[in-house]
């Protein structure tokens, strides 16, 4: 059972993983809430799915479809709305509550149009469901490539944090915002840059997610507070904290309720949760006091 | 301030006892979909004296609505009406009372992202509960009219109106004013910014629950997952959010045109509905900060000139 | 001469029109609310389509029948957002703003408590369909009806029996904390332990579960006869994919909500073929002769199935509104007397109300089996005999 509850665990957490990862570089670099991430996940499985149903095409390559479309859609936000309204000091000065406000609003169109063109009912395909025998366990073929493709961006992402230009660029403007534009960071285009990636980051994550479960509409929203919950645990803007939120998260759905009963599943993960906000709002890999 | 305070109370409750002879003159369905407008001043109202005024933006407030509506549920057959709906703004008081002074430690986003995980962990608490006493679902028998309804509700949006006229104008107000601006200044000058933003959370939560109470006596029915439905409470930042959330009187504003603007658009398709409110508050945000009221201000002081 | 020729043309058409009888009388108005959006949005297009169905057959045929004159039927109709309250308020505006002459149910046993008061109220009768509660019976009886017969009470009575039939001896329960699923699983527990059925594992879980992945590897370890999934719509889908992932195969599998649902076999196919659900209609039912036509209709307009629960009840409250008003016309006395005294011959059947609910329609239970759903319990209303593994 435990080698079961370990893999489950695994595959959720990567995911989790993942999706928080597009929502931190998102609020790392700008400081946006960005609340309607659950639905660029939703698109990314309406992008896998249509390409499965209409075109015959695998989710994998579709994954090179969704993740433009999304990117289209962050540099869309990022110059249609953001763009000019970040030039005000007063906007500027509530940036988090109104982001939070805007992207919210974005949500909700999203939703509700995907719920006018595709209707609101559950839609799934099957896709490389054949079960495999894992060391005692058995998983889907499917859940299997998650794994390995989640697990594989999120370490390719922790890597490029850390090495490449780009990464080190996004960082900095992270930590010391001010500081990074006197050195010549140039702010809007890696703003762009990381919106677009928290953007595909999502899309990608979505396209995984259709492949081992039901899409609809509205889908959105429980990733969304998920993936505020990895935020949480692994520390708001940080990138490797997520990944371990996420691990975390996955372990509570699965060896968590092992132990305590499904029923109280819910109340176990936002008792988690709210702990952690009261106690270390910062996350467990978080450092220094929650400024505002 | 008393003077202030006085002009607008005074404009506010002569609305309020205008309305009063509503049902005599309008038909169910009128006094109904007043009764909706009244709700949700009287929750926006509400909200805008913790959110409004310190700046700490509850996403989770659907919690005290739900509350309320729960000690309706459980009190039904126990107590009459008027009993009912005083117990439950204590109670959800005393919810306030219990998690405000932690939560409120918890800054920006956080508060945000906690008021939303604190209504949802209730709101599951609240699910295991009933099915530990084996419940599934209460229905309400014998509820008042909508008339009778519609006049508490008018009795509450009037309270929680003045209650906002009343904090705003204050020396707490100011005090909650001073801690949003700038909370680590306004402690460094005395202000004991705990208990102010506790009080002034407990004071945003009395109302919420009777509001709670109110309501499923309307539908007759209770059952937690819609008695704590996160929609509420999104629904309550995005009205107070799109008329002005800074003046007592933008709420109002609010409320009123997303309530008129759900009729005008029900015939048509819904989605739509919920697709301009999307837009409605992307736009009010970025463009309108002060939402419509403070449109309408600035237009008035520019008119002024 | 072009006037003389407009006027003889004119002339003509008249003419026509009375010698078919209808003459061009005022529509009748039928008004309803349905969750559009809101977390109830998947469960609409069910019940809006057999509503448009039956709309337009009745027009096809010259009209409702409203005691001897025949009128088209226009619907108005609302979206209430999935909140109870809403619907109240829509159906206080439909009958005192739209003044409509006929009401049909909203979606969901919430709505429909909550919609009765405003019929008690303007004393106007309604045939509910989407509601399924044991609190349903302690509704004054006025001015609602249920045709649906899976109330919980019963089907805690029969399913055990069914059950029993099959000789299983262990259960699994697994059930979604939603006032349905609970309130079934109450009265199945009282049952099984009437019939001398163990329950080896009984465990609930919240609806925005996302892995039960820990609550299956153990009911694999329990090892039961057979499994009930209280669940609902989503949670169904979840628990119905896992449980194959896991490789967990009861020999008897029942679901309680979802599987009726349209979408549900469009995911899974064959993969549920011997899957168990609630639900008292089938087109196979050679004894109700609109059964099958019903379904192919559907089809035919759709491209795919009916729900077998939605769809058929919300086309049964149509059948029993259109034949009421038949005979009673549109006088609301008139027409509750009508509806709460005759019988009425429905695609479920023949359909006669004691009180509230339906005294005619057995509780059933449907199996999947090559693409439809059939009855097999009782014995006296199944259209195939049970298979299991």
């Amino acid at each position: 059972m435990s080698t079961q509850l370990l893999i489950a665990a695994l595959v959720a957490g990567s995911v989790y993983a993942l999706i928080a990862l597009g929502l931190n570089l998102v609020y790392g670099t700008m400081r946006l809430i960005n609340v309607a991430h659950g639905e660029v996940v939703m698109i990314g499985a309406y992008v896998a799915y249509w390409g499965i149903s209409l075109l015959s095409v695998g989710p994998l390559i579709s994954a090179f479809a969704a993740m433009p479309v999304a990117m289209a859609l962050g540099a869309a936000i990022y110059f249609g709305i953001f763009r000019r309204a970040m030039q005000s000091a007063e906007f500027m000065e509530r940036i988090e509550g109104n982001s939070l406000l805007v992207f919210f609003g974005v949500s909700v169109i999203l939703q509700n149009v995907a719920s006018l063109l595709f209707t609101p009912n559950q839609r799934g395909y099957r896709y490389q469901d054949e079960i495999v025998h894992v060391i005692g366990a058995t998983v889907p073929v499917n859940k299997l490539i998650v794994l390995a493709i989640a697990a594989a961006v999120c370490v390719a992402a922790v890597l490029f944090f850390r090495r490449s230009t780009l990464g080190l660029a996004i960082k900095a403007l992270m930590q010391q915002r001010e500081a990074s534009a006197l050195v010549g960071i140039p702010l809007t285009h890696i703003e762009l840059a990381s919106l677009c990636l928290g953007f595909a980051t999502a899309a990608l994550a979505g396209v995984l997610v259709s492949m081992t479960e039901e899409i609809s509409p509205f889908m959105g929203f429980p990733l969304t507070v998920t993936a505020f919950v990895v935020v949480i645990l692994g520390g708001l803007g940080n990138v490797l904290g997520s990944l371990i939120g996420g691990l975390i998260l996955g372990v509570l759905e699965t060896f968590g309720v092992a132990l305590t009963g499904p029923s109280y599943r819910s109340i176990m993960i936002y008792a988690v949760f709210i702990a952690v906000l009261l106690l270390r709002p910062q996350g467990l890999l978080g450092a220094g006091r929650s400024r505002t | 301030m008393m003077a202030r305070i006085g002009r607008a109370a005074s404009a506010v409750t002569a609305v309020a006892l205008l309305a009063i002879a509503l049902p005599v003159v309008a038909n169910s369905y009128v006094v109904g979909v007043c009764f909706t407008l009244l709700v949700w001043i009287a929750l926006t109202e509400s909200w805008i004296v913790i959110s409004g005024m310190t700046g700490y933006i509850s996403l989770g407030h659907v919690v005290f609505v739900g509350v309320g509506a729960y000690v309706a549920a459980l009190t039904w057959l126990a107590l009459p009406i008027w009993l009912i709906l005083p117990l439950a703004g204590l109670t959800a008081a005393a919810l306030a009372m219990l998690v405000g002074y932690p939560c409120l430690r918890v800054r920006g986003p956080y508060f945000v992202i906690l008021t939303f995980g604190l209504s949802e962990l209730v709101k599951y608490i609240v699910v295991n509960i009933e099915s530990a006493l084996t419940v599934s679902g209460r229905v309400l028998f014998g509820a008042p009219g909508v008339e009778t309804l519609y006049l508490i509700a008018l009795a509450l949006a009037w309270v929680s109106v003045i209650l906002a006229l009343i904090v705003r104008e204050s020396r707490f107000g100011a005090a909650l004013r001073a801690i949003r601006e700038n909370e680590e200044a306004a402690e460094t000058i005395g202000v004991a910014i705990g208990k102010f933003k506790a009080a002034a959370f407990v004071l945003s939560s009395i109302v919420p629950g009777m509001v709670g109470a109110l309501l499923i006596m309307r539908s007759t029915y209770f059952e937690p997952l819609e008695a704590f439905n996160p929609q509420t409470s999104v629904l309550i930042v995005t009205m107070a959010v799109i008329g002005g959330s800074d003046r007592p009187f933008g709420p109002m504003l609010g409320v009123v045109f997303l309530v008129l603007l759900q009729e005008l658009l029900w015939t048509n398709l819904p989605q739509l509905y919920m697709i301009v409110v999307g837009a409605l508050l992307v736009a009010v945000v970025i463009w309108l900060p002060g939402g419509i009221y403070g449109r309408i201000q600035r237009m008035a002081t520019a008119a002024a000139r | 001469m072009f006037k003389s020729l407009a006027t003889s043309i004119a002339g003509l058409g008249l003419a026509l029109a009375n010698a078919n009888g209808a003459f061009a009388a005022d529509p009748v108005k039928i008004g309803f609310s349905l969750p559009l959006t809101g977390i109830f949005a998947p469960a609409a297009p069910s019940q809006k389509n057999a509503y448009e169905l039956w709309r337009e057959q009745v027009n096809a045929k010259g009209g409702l029948d409203v005691a001897g004159t025949k009128r088209m039927v226009e619907f108005v109709s609302y979206d209430d957002q999935s909140d109870p309250g809403q619907a109240v308020k829509i159906y206080e505006k439909l009958i005192t703003q739209d003044k409509v002459d006929l009401l049909l149910g909203p979606w969901g046993t919430p709505h429909h408590f909550a919609v009765a008061g405003v019929l008690e109220r303007y004393k106007f009768p309604m045939v509910g369909d989407t509601a399924a509660s044991v609190q349903l019976r302690d509704l004054k009886p006025g001015y609602i009806w249920f045709p649906t017969s899976a109330l919980p009470d019963e089907q805690g009575k029969q399913l055990p029996l069914l059950l029993k039939s099959l000789g299983v001896k262990t259960v699994a329960i697994t059930t979604a904390q939603h006032p349905f699923a609970l309130e079934n699983k109450k009265f199945i527990v009282e049952g099984l332990k009437a019939n001398g059925i163990e329950v080896v594992s009984n465990a609930e879980y919240p609806l925005d579960i996302r892995d039960m992945t820990a609550l299956i590897s153990s009911l694999k370890q329990a090892n039961p006869d057979a499994e009930l999934s209280l669940s609902m719509t989503g949670d169904s889908v979840l628990y119905t994919r896992q449980a194959k992932e896991l490789g967990f195969t009861p020999r008897v599998q029942f679901v309680l909500v979802g599987p009726a649902a349209t979408f549900f076999t469009k995911i899974f196919g064959n993969q549920v073929d011997g899957l168990l659900t609630m639900g008292h209609w089938s087109p196979s039912q050679t004894k109700w002769p609109k059964a099958k036509p019903f379904y192919d209709a559907y089809v035919a307009k759709y491209g795919e199935p009916p729900d077998y629960l939605d769809s058929a009840l919300s086309y049964e409250a149509c059948e029993i509104t259109e034949q009421a008003v038949a005979k009673a016309g549109l006088d609301h006395e008139k027409l509750r007397q009508t509806i709460a005294s005759e019988t009425f011959d429905t695609i479920d059947g023949p359909v006669k109300f004691n009180g509230v609910v339906n005294a005619t329609t057995p509780t059933m239970f449907l199996q999947y089996r090559n693409g439809v759903f059939e009855i097999i319990w009782p014995k006296s209303e199944a259209t195939a005999s049970v298979m299991t593994k």
